[in-house]
């Protein structure tokens, strides 16, 4: 356990979403172990004690912007709704706990809240997330709650402004020390189309690598496949990214066997642009910014209410196509393959973005690399008059 | 709100007594709805006080449990359980199943239909909102399920034994007129042993739901994770190909039980496959009452094929390559009511015990023996252990507590072997599900080969599977969707607040009533052992993955922690006699 503890304390460091110094783990065997900030270690002690979980993280978020979304919601919210796929799909909504509503006895109330959640936030305490089955599990909801705070502060800010004090000064230090330029430079890809599986299996790993390494992607957010021949070379459902070693599926082109249930809930998307484009490779990520302004939508006058599922309209940010559609069979693998195969790129609302690589993934990594700094440039056009003002 | 009236339950059970003829309704404490919820835990703890009975003590209650969620339209919550104590295994025992049984009891004003007593002559049931009724059944003893349906269509829903359950196999099911079976553990013997062929059920009754708004969300949530998942609705997953999507997955793995399990990969699995078979028999989708996976598969002529684990050990458990030969077993263990995993992992242990696994041509044969007690079948219909011994030979039964192993080799994940130790009704696989993490990666995926970590999570997953049961759902829906969706809709149903971890409360107290009743009938931590074949044979190495035989010295350490975690002695007992009293 504590091995589990050490790699997923690490990997809160190395995707910088917790404070260094501020992050903490508990873990239930038939003992009840922590590690990390004395403070949160205690913590996460006395809410797993009461909890039938088996891990649990807590720690102090890099960024403010859990807590500015806590102090933003009417007094009467308990809870915060991003509108970002991923949330919607598994988490749903974030709860948070005040201040004041902590009170004396912050384990019991934030393990109260958690007995029917898989994460939180706790005001001036950070993210509180649990792992019923593994500590992994507990990083996980940690990281999804990271993102979808960060996605929906972008929102909050672009379309209402700075509300609280000291909220503009925090986002232009985000926006001048926390983010970092992205770029594809000095990664080495393979140039000549791959057909032996060992090679592709390494260059799947290694590009799934460099996406988390160059911060284009948080580890759990997104899948990667490589087509040679009557194969599709893909990563597994629930694969981390950055540690895809063992966790890609090759799966038939014509379906003559199920080995790959066990792949991306993404593998139907893949085929599908695979059967319609010249294509050999794909890269799917969530990046922060595209899957922001993938949700700026300025129709006006529509009648669709569900957008992530119903929105049937093409619509461009720059020249990347963004189109609607659900996870897995919710529609997105209907609605991608007829937008990509020109651009070999497209954004899905709320979601993220499906880049291709006509012999490998060295042009789909650069196409991600300026489809997410396309939209980091417009988000920070479109906020410049708040900044100003 | 504490007397204030409950929705999602009716509040009331039959009770049939088949010795006197006589029915009537009881209403079911509100504290037991609440603490039991229905299904598995509400039948378990009805059958309290007669738990150490013998299976065929007249006064052995067969009870069949509905839950909250059946008569709504939450996914795939048209289920029941049926309880009891199993005549092959000697534990309490569960089945879950779907068909539209249960939602036709649900609607004829039930929670619960309670059968006691031995009816003098053969019999039927007949359950509508008036109540119930006993039928003569002279007619229909001897026939076959298939043939029970048929005559007593126009009555409603039917659940039905066959030969093999008035004959007593001690592996005999029930089964829905749907096709879907009360599988396991021989609970068709017992209702048999009632001299009881066929219950009937019908109503229209509806079922109340609190708070319509928030149900649909939630339900709107399940459906959004369902489609997300790629085992339910991938083009791979099982609404696809049905559960037989596992036999390449399982081939894959290495962990594919052949031969008894003296391997680990059988060549010839491709035979069989999800898309093997639905090339050959052009399968289509089938399932039950509103559910939307509809992961049950039919031919072109609307009968039923086979599932994974039926298909694995009529096929790789016994050698045999033959996708005919497998089809035809699983329709006539249907038509003659015999749980097909015990059936086909009973021909294999006595197919190595006398040198010779049965041909494909054999087994029909030898499944009709079983079910009539032919010749060598009236040692075969009871069970493998039983058979292993009579050949002197009891190392060659691949069960634990007498319930044969399904097809899923423990030695290719180690939560799976642990799991099939702590099972409360034997060698299960769904007891705990670890299959769902160590192999399909939902909701995460743990190391197969690793014993860290497993005795916890496995008491976790025993519990919050006990609670599914009684809610009652499929446990085919959390591939996709949590305890927290389920217990939104439960919430939103009843109008009491629920969540995972209350949830996970009453699945403990479910899972651990049943430790009780089980060390009540002398079961202790020497039942729970796996074949030693695990630990001293490896499985089939090979391309790239290794196949060891179980480390025993880490398993038993992974065991002993399991006890710990779940509040028992060393030896797997209570320490605390009167635990129950402190139950609600």
């Amino acid at each position: 356990m504590r091995d589990q503890i050490a790699r997923y304390a690490g990997k809160l460091l190395a995707d910088r979403s917790a404070l260094p110094g501020h992050i903490a783990f508990a873990a239930h065997d038939d003992v009840l172990l922590s590690e990390g900030h004395p403070k949160l270690a205690r913590l996460c002690e006395g809410v797993l004690s009461s909890l039938s979980c088996l891990g649990l993280a807590a720690a102090r978020p890099s960024l403010p912007f859990a807590d500015f979304l806590v102090r933003r919601a009417g007094k009467e919210a308990s809870r915060i709704v991003p509108q970002d796929t991923e949330t919607r799909t598994f988490l749903h909504d974030i709860p948070f706990l005040r201040r004041d509503e902590l009170g004396n006895d912050a384990p019991a109330r934030i393990a109260d809240l958690l007995g029917s959640r898989k994460g939180m936030i706790a005001e001036g305490l950070g993210i509180v997330a649990a792992g019923a089955v593994t500590v992994e599990q507990a990083y996980i909801h940690y990281s999804s709650i990271f993102h979808a705070a960060f996605v929906k502060y972008l929102l909050d800010v672009l379309s209402e402004g700075f509300r609280l004090p000291g909220e503009r000064e925090a986002f232009e230090e985000f926006r001048r020390s926390w983010l970092r330029p992205l770029d594809a430079e000095g990664l080495a890809f393979r140039g000549a189309p791959l057909e032996a599986p060992e090679e592709i299996l390494k260059e799947i790993a290694a590009v799934g690598r460099y996406t988390v390494e160059r911060g284009l992607v948080d580890s759990f957010f997104g899948n990667i496949s490589l087509r040679a021949g009557g194969t599709i070379y893909i990563s597994q459902t629930a694969a981390s990214l950055d540690d895809l070693a063992g966790r890609i599926d090759p799966v038939p082109m014509d379906n003559s066997s199920t080995t790959g249930i066990t792949a991306s809930s993404e593998l139907l998307a893949h085929r599908r642009i695979y059967e319609e484009s010249c294509g050999r490779a794909i890269l799917h990520g969530h990046p922060k910014f595209a899957v922001a302004m993938s949700m700026v939508c300025e129709e006006k006058g529509c009648s669709v209410t569900d957008c992530w599922r119903d929105c049937d309209k093409v619509r461009w940010l720059g020249d990347t196509p963004v189109v609607a559609g659900e996870i897995g069979a919710g529609g997105l693998a209907r609605r991608v393959p007829p937008v990509i195969a020109g651009p070999r790129k497209a954004m899905v609302y709320g979601h993220g973005v499906f880049t291709l690589g006509l012999d490998g993934f060295a042009d789909a990594f650069r196409a991600m690399v300026d489809v997410e700094n396309g939209c980091r440039r417009e988000y920070f056009r479109r906020l410049s008059p708040k900044l100003a003002g | 709100m504490e007397n204030s009236p409950l929705t999602g339950w009716h509040g009331t059970l039959l009770h049939v007594d088949l010795a006197a003829g006589t029915s009537r309704v009881e209403p079911i404490p509100r504290d037991l709805l609440l603490g039991y919820l229905g299904g598995r835990g509400l039948g378990v703890r009805l059958l309290r006080g007669a738990h150490t009975l013998d299976p065929f003590h007249a006064d052995m209650p067969l009870i069949f449990a509905v839950g909250p969620l059946c008569g709504t339209p939450a996914p795939t919550a048209a289920r029941l359980n049926v309880v009891s104590r199993s005549p092959l295994t000697g534990t309490v025992y569960d089945c879950s199943a779907g068909g539209r049984f249960a939602h036709r009891l649900k609607a004829a004003g039930f929670d619960a239909l309670r059968i006691v007593g031995r009816s003098p002559r053969p019999a039927a049931i007949s359950v509508t909102p008036e109540g119930g009724e006993i039928l003569p059944a002279g007619s229909l003893w001897g026939k076959s399920v298939g043939e029970t349906v048929r005559a007593l269509e126009g009555r409603g829903s039917v659940a039905a034994i066959g030969p093999a359950g008035e004959n007593g196999v001690l592996f005999a099911s029930i089964l829905m007129g749907e096709g879907n079976a009360v599988g396991r553990g021989g609970l068709g013997a017992v209702m048999g042993g009632k001299n009881l062929k066929a219950i009937a059920v019908n109503g229209s009754r509806s079922t109340g739901i609190a708070d319509r708004a928030r149900f649909e969300r939630a339900r709107q949530d399940v459906m959004r994770l369902f489609r997300a998942s790629p085992v339910i609705f991938g083009e791979l997953g099982i609404s696809e190909y049905g559960t037989p999507a596992l036999v390449d997955l399982m081939r894959q793995r290495r962990m594919a039980p052949t031969e008894n399990f003296r391997k680990t990969v059988f060549e010839g699995s491709g035979s069989y496959s999800g898309p093997s078979i639905r090339k050959a028999y052009g399968s289509k989708k089938d399932g039950c009452h509103g559910c939307p996976i509809q992961c049950k598969k039919s031919d072109r002529e609307g009968a039923h094929l086979p599932e994974y684990e039926t298909v694995s050990h009529f096929g790789a458990l016994n050698g045999i390559d033959d996708l005919g030969s497998i089809v035809r077993s699983n329709r006539l263990c249907n038509e003659l009511g015999m749980d097909t995993i015990s059936a086909a992992a009973t021909l294999a242990a006595w197919g190595e015990g006398r040198g010779r696994f049965p041909a494909a041509d054999e087994v029909e044969g030898l499944l009709a023996d079983m079910a009539f007690l032919r010749g060598e079948g009236g040692l075969l219909a009871q069970g493998s252990r039983r058979v292993a011994q009579a050949l002197g030979k009891p190392g060659l039964s691949m069960s634990v507590k007498s319930l044969e192993l399904p097809a899923y080799d423990p030695r290719g994940a180690y939560g799976m072997a642990l799991a099939y130790c702590t099972s409360n009704r034997g060698g299960c696989h769904l007891r705990a599900y670890p299959i769902s993490h160590e192999i399909l990666r939902k909701p995460v995926a743990t190391d197969r080969f690793s014993f860290s970590g497993k005795a916890r999570i496995i008491k976790i997953a025993e519990d919050t599977n006990a609670a599914v049961d009684s809610l009652v759902a499929c446990k085919f829906s959390f591939f996709g969707a949590t305890l927290e969706e389920y217990a939104e809709m439960l919430a939103a149903v009843t109008g009491e607040e629920f969540g995972p971890q209350s949830l996970k409360e009453i699945g403990e107290r479910i899972c651990l009533t049943e430790r009780f009743y089980n060390c009540a009938n002398g079961f202790d931590a020497k039942d729970d052992r796996l074949p030693e074949r695990f630990f001293r044979e490896p499985g089939s190495s090979g391309e790239g993955i290794e196949i060891p035989p179980i480390d025993e010295k880490r398993f038993d350490e992974e065991l002993r922690k399991y006890y710990r975690i779940r509040g028992l002695t060393p030896e797997g007992t209570f320490s605390d006699p009167g635990y129950l009293s402190r139950l609600p």
